[in-house]
């Protein structure tokens, strides 16, 4: 089975619990065994808005999860990144992975949304989403459903070569 | 073995620089201010933990001082400048990781 981790950030923006659960939820769908890692108070703000576990079944913390982190244990990295801390876990988590990526970059001021979506385009080769969005998940959502419905066309067309090759 | 999350929650032996800023200040404050900068990957471990940061991540070292100075990450209190004294063995692991 696939495995994809997301990876969240500060939960101070409050589209990144919705939009965490919404993408746990997409990825499962697609296939993906999904662990989220967290901070602490982000883990909260998930263990509450899904309390039986219908969609988020594995949560990790962030600091023990990055210390354990080695090439090959993700096949996809998501991650949230609306701070610059986000920027440099992202980053980190990338490098350290070196798998298929995807950011989703969002912020209500466009000055930052524009200076963390170009880190990420200068420090990665990650796919990226980004979207000015605090308290509206819509737009960035939206963005995410096209991210993820070109993945699973990716995914079907190296399926079918690989057929093709066998 | 030396761990810098264990250290710096036990000693009280350390200098912050800077503090709850981004990355990008806190690599140029250790460009500017170490004697002896070696350059890592994201992700690699110094002093017992992962560093985070944008590549290539300067860590600081002052032979005379025997401390390393180094961003240190935290997803909602941003990037810190730290300062800490550290074996001489650990400074030469960092060379020893060095990109340079």
């Amino acid at each position: 089975m696939k495995k994809a981790i997301i990876l969240l950030g500060c939960p101070e923006s409050p589209s990144q619990t919705p939009l965490a659960v919404y993408a746990t939820n997409k990825l499962t769908g697609m296939g993906y065994k999904v662990d989220v890692a967290s901070t602490p108070s982000a883990k909260k703000l998930l263990e509450v808005s899904d309390p039986e576990e219908h969609y988020i079944k594995n949560k990790i913390d962030i600091e023990t999860c990055l210390d354990e982190l080695e090439e090959g244990d993700y096949d996809l990295l998501l991650g949230f990144v609306h701070k610059d801390a986000a920027v440099s876990y992202f980053v980190t988590f990338y490098h350290i992975l070196n798998t298929k990526s995807l950011a989703l970059v969002f912020h209500r001021d466009s000055e930052k949304l524009e200076y963390y979506g170009n880190s990420v385009i200068e420090n990665t080769n990650a796919d990226i989403v980004s979207a000015r969005a605090y308290h509206n998940p819509t737009p960035l959502r939206v963005r995410l459903d096209r991210a993820l419905d070109k993945l699973t066309k990716e995914d079907v067309t190296v399926k079918e070569k690989v057929e093709e090759d066998n | 073995m030396f761990c810098l999350e264990t250290y710096l929650r036990e000693s009280e032996d350390y200098e912050i620089h800077m503090t709850r800023t981004g990355f990008k200040d806190c690599a140029k404050f250790i460009e500017e201010n170490a004697p002896e900068v070696v350059h890592v990957k994201p992700g690699e471990k110094i002093v017992g933990a992962r560093i985070i940061g944008i590549p290539p991540v300067p860590i600081g070292i002052n032979e005379e001082k025997g401390t390393i100075m180094l961003p240190y990450t935290k997803p909602c209190y941003g990037s810190a400048t730290v300062e800490i004294p550290v074996p001489p063995e650990e400074r030469e692991k960092i060379r020893a990781v060095g990109i340079d």
